[in-house]
Order: C-alpha cells, then structure tokens, then sequence
C-alpha cells in the first residue's frame, strides 16, 4: 500500500458512517492500514522501532488487529515520541501529572490535527446530529489557552469546539486555580439557547462538582429539554464519593432539564486525541470506524472473551506524528459483544470499568527504587 | 461481623470486637510458659513432617522451606543463637556466675502480616510461640491463602505430650479491614509486642497506632535485594556461571519476586569471557524454563510491559522478554543504579566494572545481597564493606529468600523475650 492510498483509506474511514462496519471487515481494514502506518512511524521514530523489533511478530504476519504489538500509554511520559522533525510539529499535547511525575508529550502535526479534528466532527454527527450548535463549556477559557503547547483537557475542548456554532466558558478561574461556575454566563447561555438544540461539554469531575453540586446548593435548574452533554474522564473520585454513573446521569439532566439518556460519557486520552468512545443509548461504548479496541487479559495479553475484565487497549488510525496506533491504556474494561449491541452500532463494543490502581498488598519487597526513599 | 478469625476449619466471623479473642489469648499465658521448650521444639519437628505429606498443605508456595525450617535441629540452632548459647533460659531461672537469668515472654505479641507469602504467617508465629508469647495474627487479606490449612495441619500434630491443637489456643489469626482504625488500635493497645511485616504504608499506618509505653515494636519493612557475580565467577567456567545464574533464577521465582529478599537488580562485573547479553540469556533460558505464572493481576501486567518497552525503547538498554505474555523479563543497561522493583520475574541485569561502583548504592534498605564471587576472601571483602554500608544479608544465589535468624538485622526470637535477672 503506498502512502496515497492508505491516505485516502484512513480518509474513507474518517468520513464514512462511523458505527457501520461489521467487526470482521473493520479487523481486517483497520489491520492492513496500521500495518503500513506502525512501519512508517517507527521508521520514523527510532524509539518505536525498537519497540516493534523487539516484541510481538514481524508487521507482515498481523493478521488481526489483536497481533499488533501495543505500545504502553505510560512511555509517552519516559520518551518524547516523535515521527517528525521538530519544524513540523503544530501542537504539543501533554496530560496532567501529579507531583512527581513526568507528563505525556504528544507532537501533532498538521495531517494528524486536521485528521483529529475531522474525526471527532465525525463521530459527534452520529450521536448529536450533523447541524452545528452551540456549545457551553463547563471549563474555564485559559485551558485552552492558545499556543503550541496544550493540555488535554484544552485539546478535548478544542476538538469538541469544532461542532460549536457559538462557544461559551461557563467557568472562571479563581486566583488560587480553583474553577468556580460563572452563573452569570451559563444563565445567559441558557437564555438565549435553552429551547434549542444545544451542546455542553465538561470534564466529569468538574461538571459534578463546579457544575451540579453547586447548582443544587443554590437551587438552579435550566430548561433546555433538547441539551446533550457530553463529559470525559476518570470517575474515581465520583466512586468514591459513592456517585454511579446513573446517578449522575440523572442528577446532571435534572439540571439541565434534559433526560438523563441525553448525558453522554465518552472515552478518550490525550494520546489518542480524535478517538473518543461514545456512549450509546444501550450504554456501551463503541470504536468509530478509524479505529477500535481490545480489551487484553492480564498475563497472557490474549483478547479477553465477551465478559470477561481485561486491559483497554485502544488502535486509531489518526496519528502520524508519533506512535499512537496502538496503545495500551492503564484502564480495565469488558467486551460487551460484537456486532450486536441494541442500539443497532455494528462492531465490538465494551464498557469501561476503571482505572488499574496498584493492588493493596504488594508485600515488603515493594520499594521503590530510586524514585522513593532507597537512596 | 467485622472481624473473621481463620483457624483450622477455615475463615469464620468473629463479631465486630478482638477483646473476647485477646481475652482467651491472655488466659493461656500462664499455660503456655509453663510448656517446656523440648516439647515445643518436638512439636514443631512432628509438624514439619506433616506439612509435607498432608495433601492440603504439601502444593502450599515456600511449604518445602517451611518445613526443613521447622525440623528441630534447625529449630535448637535458631534458639541457641537467640538465647545466648542455651535455650534453657526460657524454661527458667539459670544459674550465671552469682546470679540468675531467664528469658521470659514479652506476653502478648501483635503481628501485621504481609500479603506476600503465603507461609510468612508462620516465620513469625513459631519464634512468637517458641518464645512462650501468646501470639495475635492479623493477616493481609481476608482470603486466608492457605493460612487455614496450615493451622489444621497444626492441629493434628503432636509431640511429647504437647498437642497442636492446644498450642493453637495461644494464637488467634485474624483478618480486618485495615480501615477499621477501632479494630487497629485494639489490637495495638493490647500488644507487648508488635510484629509488623509490609510494604511503607503498612509499616507506617501500625506504627502510627496508639500503643502501651512498654510496648517493643518490631518492623520488618519494606527493602529491596539485589545480586552481584564478579569477575572471576563470569571468567571461571566449568559451571559455576550456570549454578550462579540458576540460582538466581530460584529466588527470582520464589514468592513471584514479592519478597524484600527477592533480587530486582543484579550486578554483573565486565569481564573478558561473557558479555551482558550474553549473561541475560543465561537468565532468559533459565526463566524460561520455570512453570508458567498462575495468573497475574493487571497493575503488575502493566509494570511489567512497562518496564520492557522503556528498555527496549532506549538505544543504551536491551531487553530479552517471554514471547505472547508477561510471564518472564530480564532488562539490560550499564547504568549503576537500583531499578525501581516491577517483581513477577522481572530481573534487571546491570554490568559494571566493579563491585565497588555498587557500594554507594547500599544502605539499609537494601537487606539482602546474593554473591557470587569466585572466590571466598572476595566475597568476605564485599561482604565487609556491603554490611558496613548497610546491608543485612549477603548469601549465595539460591538461598536469598530462605528465611533466618538474623533477619533483617534482627533476631526476632530474642526480641520477642524479656531477659530478667535475679540475685538472691
């Protein structure tokens, strides 16, 4: 396959339907596209290439996409990864790191930023319709602070900003970096919008906490009945303030003045930023057609069967700048099925279950080096 | 029912207080000090040999240990040197130049198991039991993991009069929550001695607990082991190489590396006859050939993976891993440092021109050294300078994780006595 053609087929899967291949077909698609982009980028980013020479079979022998050796999320924070050279990067992403560690450095240029812009329009079409609307941003302005550096939180809501016909912040930052709600800008936002189709957007635990919980204390509810939310992120700390998913749903829609169905989850990470997971009706979470996910046993790192709890792996076919074509995340899920699920989606689907905590009992031979207190 | 008491028939509720069981473990201390040691020791020497023909704990990880451990001669060898030469003192007043000295129990000792071993429990219940102390057991996880069995095996032992199911009444195996901070310092507070095995957070969170003035606290925490083959072991030939090598590989595979005395880095010195890589293959081909891994939890399959992709991604590092799973990883790179411990069969190989360039990286937390020196005043030399630097242990491959007396710098028996003195 020459780059022009395996250009243009990520392109057809970029722009077709998102939730209409059976997963044979999208295997086998997806299989022989990242087949020719893993080599070119590890040609093209010495690190990987070492990573591919020395695990998993040779690219020619993938023959599904469970064959592809996937690279652990965790080196984006050990390497900067980077298939380009310097003059050609765009945008730097980085994650969040708590203190003491290295955050993820992502590199973008401009074929995988356009790319991930399209694809995220792509697959918000499929579940909020193709018409822009406008968007409230349950996050403060300066996380997407222009500049060729940028966070993740910043990258998702520039992605989901490109479906907005109008944008507003519905949060300010106090001094101490605390987001605080700007009533005064949702309630104009809900006043000139709340008959109408509209879009809100937010980091799980910030929508929760700066966004529901403080429109509870104060008694606010909007009436904006054709609203859809959409919120990302890990829900640790809504576990363990006993807050399911369901829950939250219910509460953020009596809010809004929305049904709870129209509060949509999405999975993604900063790594693989354009590939997000929507929540269908059914609940279950769904590849778009550029890329897809297997859920890995621990061990053996054999695909795990429908039910069965494993590692998240997620493939997209977006990223040419640095190895992201197949990564494996620090999250559990479980494969639901394949081609089955009631919303009528075609391919595998799976739910999230949470993120890998390390276990309780690791015994006294768990020390840690030269990170902790050995030296 | 907060509490699960896990005895010979397995884990059972024991409602939401220890005192009752602190109680009946206070009623037998007179009982207890008055069995003597040889029926203790003969005891434990019957209970050996069951360990090893009963069926439900014969497949038990570490079990074959256990039980050369408990055989008396190894026994009467772990009293005399944690009572000064005669093991008489603990049966009581023995006469010493003009005056009388005994070594009485400390009374009740509180033990904080690690979740790591499943035989631990018992390393620190038999000095705790040898030293006449009534002995309350809190293990790690609600799953007894084998702990039942062993005290059922327990049971049915005998010797010179003296039942295991008796000897059982003076020990008590718990479980709670260690969120249960009431249940914690409960136990703490009813503790002459508090035995506490764990990683930094366990060790830390018991220490913490409220305790009685005269309280002596014992901590085994969290440590780190490494190995060290000198240049003359890797220039020697005739199989000393191989037999250093394989029993590395032992001690990598006992307890899945979970143990502090589990090698995580082992240093290899250049040498003119084997090169690194070639080294990491011995070590390759001997993982290789352990029984595959029961299972693996998700965290340390992502250490794991981890671990070999930041090795094989760096140009100054090699890494030879087991094809189509996390099951066995040997990292390579000349960078004279302790890599962080990944554990389950993870080993980093680390070449340096000499054992001395390892020196500055000992202190006390690093417990056990494994050596393979050629050659005996070498390997003193290290020794010397390895203990000095902080080290606890330096002992040939294959024998890092047998448990003994001193451990950890410590003789636990000892510190479980209270020596007492009478002049007349």
């Amino acid at each position: 396959m020459n780059a022009a053609t395996l250009e243009q087929q990520v392109e057809e899967l970029i722009r077709g339907p998102q939730y209409a291949l059976r997963q044979a077909e999208k295997d086998a698609r997806l299989t022989a596209i990242l087949r020719e982009l893993c080599r070119d980028v590890a040609a093209r980013c010495p690190p990987y290439g070492r990573f591919l020479d020395h695990f998993g079979p040779a690219a020619e022998d993938w023959r599904t996409l469970a064959d592809i050796p996937p690279l652990p999320v965790a080196m984006f924070k050990r390497f900067l990864l980077a298939a380009v050279p310097p003059e050609r990067i765009v945008r730097e992403l980085h994650s969040s790191a708590t203190t003491g560690q290295q955050p993820s450095r992502i590199v973008v240029d401009k074929t995988t930023a356009f790319r991930q812009a399209r694809a995220l329009v792509s697959i918000l079409k499929e579940h909020v319709g193709s018409s822009r609307r406008p968007l409230l941003v349950l996050d403060a302005a300066d996380s997407t602070a222009a500049g060729d550096s940028l966070s993740a939180r910043g990258a998702a809501i520039r992605g989901v900003a490109n479906f907005a016909s109008e944008t507003v912040f519905g949060m300010t930052r106090l001094p101490g970096g605390e987001l605080q709600a700007d009533w005064d800008a949702i309630e104009a936002f809900f006043a000139r919008h709340g008959g109408d189709a509209v879009l809100a957007f937010g980091f799980t635990y910030i929508v929760w906490t700066g966004f529901v919980l403080e429109a509870e204390r104060r008694g606010r509810r909007f009436q904006a009945p054709q609203a859809v939310l959409l919120h990302s992120g890990g829900w640790k700390k809504l576990t363990a303030a006993a807050v399911t998913k369901e829950e939250f749903g219910r509460r953020v829609g009596a809010v809004l003045g929305a049904a709870a169905e129209q509060v949509l989850d999405f999975y993604g990470m900063v790594e693989q930023v354009g590939t997000v997971l929507v929540d269908c009706p059914a609940g279950h979470k769904h590849a778009p057609a550029f890329a897809d996910v297997v859920i890995r046993r621990s061990l053996t790192l054999a695909p795990a069967a429908q039910g069965e709890p494993g590692i998240i792996e997620v493939l997209s076919a977006l990223p040419t700048s640095y190895p992201g074509q197949a990564l494996l995340t620090e999250d559990q899920g479980v494969l639901m099925g394949v081609d089955d699920c009631p919303c009528g989606r075609k391919g595998s689907y799976f739910r999230f279950l949470r993120r890998i905590e390390e276990a309780e009992v690791r015994g006294c031979g768990d020390t840690f080096a030269q990170a902790r207190d050995i030296r | 029912m907060n509490v699960l008491r896990i005895g010979p028939q397995g884990a059972a509720p024991a409602g939401d207080r220890l005192s009752p069981i602190i109680e009946e473990l206070n009623q037998q201390r007179a009982w207890l000090a008055k069995v003597p040691v040889a029926a203790l020791l003969a005891l434990w020497d019957d209970y050996s040999g069951r360990l090893l023909r009963d069926p439900r704990t014969k497949p038990l990880e570490g079990v074959m240990f256990l039980s050369a451990w408990l055989r008396q001669a190894n026994l009467q060898k772990l009293l005399q040197l944690n009572t000064m030469g005669n093991p008489g003192y603990l049966d009581g007043f023995v006469g010493v130049d003009n005056y009388l000295l005994s070594a009485r129990p400390q009374g009740l000792v509180a033990m904080w198991m690690a979740g790591n071993v499943a035989t631990l429990p018992m390393f620190s219940l038999v000095p705790g039991l040898l030293a006449k102390n009534v002995c309350l057991v809190k293990l790690a996880a609600a799953d007894p993991g084998g702990m039942d069995r062993l005290l059922a095996v327990l049971a049915e032992s005998q010797a010179k009069g003296l039942r295991g199911e008796d000897l059982l009444r003076a020990a008590a195996v718990v479980w709670f929550d260690y969120r249960q901070q009431p249940l914690s310092e409960e136990m703490s507070l009813a503790a002459d001695a508090r035995v506490v095995w764990g990683g930094r957070e366990a060790v830390r969170a018991v220490t913490a607990l409220p305790r009685r003035e005269h309280c002596v606290d014992i901590v085994f925490g969290p440590k780190y082991s490494i190995g060290l083959i000198d240049r003359k072991l890797l220039e020697a030939g005739g199989g000393a190489l191989e037999a250093a090598v394989a029993g590395f590989v032992r001690d990598i595979a006992v307890f899945d590396q979970r143990a502090c005395s589990a090698p995580q880095t082992i240093f290899i010195e250049r040498n003119a006859r084997c090169s690194l890589a070639e080294v990491g293959r011995m070590f390759a081909v001997g993982l290789e050939k352990l029984p595959p891994k029961p299972g693996l939890d998700a965290y340390t399959t992502l250490r794991i993976l981890g671990a070999r992709a930041e090795w094989a991604m760096d140009p100054l590092r090699d890494v030879a891993a087991s094809t189509g799973g996390a099951d066995w990883t040997v990292c390579m790179d000349r960078e004279v440092s302790l890599k962080e411990a990944v554990q389950s069969r993870t080993v980093f190989l680390t070449e340096v021109e000499s054992w001395r360039e390892v020196l500055p990286l000992l202190t006390p937390k690093v417990q056990t050294v494994g050596i393979a020196f050629a050659d005996r005043d070498d390997a003193l030399a290290f020794a010397e300078a390895a203990t000095a630097a902080g080290a606890a242990r330096c002992v040939r491959p294959g024998l890092m994780n047998n448990y003994e007396s001193p451990w950890d710098g410590k003789l636990l028996l000892n510190q479980l006595l209270r020596w007492v003195i009478v002049k007349p």
